[in-house]
């Protein structure tokens, strides 16, 4: 029965990419982990004299690392770190619940470590963080304690060895 | 991927994402926020359009420093495909 699924998952994921009604309808039921505060961490400088992080949900990673583990039902709640010069015919994208075509031509549709280059190289970004993070965002069940407890602190940890003074987060 | 803001922010670090669906964000609660009205899969918008990602990214460093009120949600109002890029 996987070919079945993988055709209704294939429907869904086109489905929810061009009806928007159907994603806002997803939204209202769909689980999350609701918050009853806003995290808030000041902006000490500006962007333009920070060094600037990024981080994903898109399930991005270099193809040389393990994929993300897609037969769970829950999510893989891992993370995989990627060096901010990588170049990006080095990455792919394992991530079932999206469609993933145009960032798979062009990883700045969901990581955008060019651009911010760019940015940097103009001088309208301080500077950029030495490693990006992706996560596989699609993570219930089980794995939430994980992402909270222990992957999310790690990253959060790498990132102020890192000396990131601000983080630009996307997701799929 | 609140969580994981959520998480960055308690060691001090000041974060802002994109966002493609508004409702889910108004219930995670992150500190910052620019919605975009795109497909899924498109955050930064399309493949090879070098100026929609980088309008994209600048307006989401600029509302980082702007947003003064924890929770703003930014919108740049851009209609999928038809916004021009200058």
């Amino acid at each position: 029965m996987q070919p079945l699924r993988d055709l209704g998952n294939a429907v869904a994921v086109q489905l929810f990419k061009h009806v928007p009604w159907i994603g806002e309808q997803w939204a209202r039921r769909h689980r999350v982990v609701e918050a009853t505060t806003v995290p808030w961490a000041p902006v000490a400088k500006r962007v333009k004299e920070s060094s600037v992080a990024l981080v994903t949900t898109a399930g991005v990673h270099l193809a040389s690392d393990p994929a993300f583990d897609m037969d769970d039902a829950d999510g893989d709640p891992s993370v995989r770190e990627i060096p901010s010069d990588v170049d990006p015919r080095l990455l792919t994208i394992t991530h079932r619940y999206y469609d993933h075509r145009a960032a798979d031509r062009d990883i700045n549709v969901v990581l955008p470590l060019e651009r911010l280059r760019e940015l940097v190289d103009e001088g309208r970004v301080g500077a950029m963080a030495p490693r990006a993070f992706s996560f596989m965002g699609h993570i219930d069940g089980r794995h939430l304690a994980t992402l909270m407890e222990r992957t999310a602190p790690m990253v959060a940890e790498r990132l102020r060895a890192d000396r990131a003074e601000a983080v630009f987060v996307t997701p799929a | 991927m609140g969580l994981i803001q959520r998480a960055v922010e308690k060691v001090g670090i000041p974060t802002i994402g994109v966002t493609l669906q508004k409702e889910i964000t108004r219930r995670v609660k992150p500190p910052r926020a620019l919605f975009v009205r795109y497909p899924f899969g498109h955050p930064m918008g399309e493949a090879f359009a070098a100026r929609q990602q980088r309008a994209v990214l600048l307006a989401a460093l600029e509302a980082l420093e702007t947003i003064t009120e924890p929770g703003t949600i930014v919108e740049p109002g851009w209609a999928w495909r038809r916004h021009r890029f200058d």
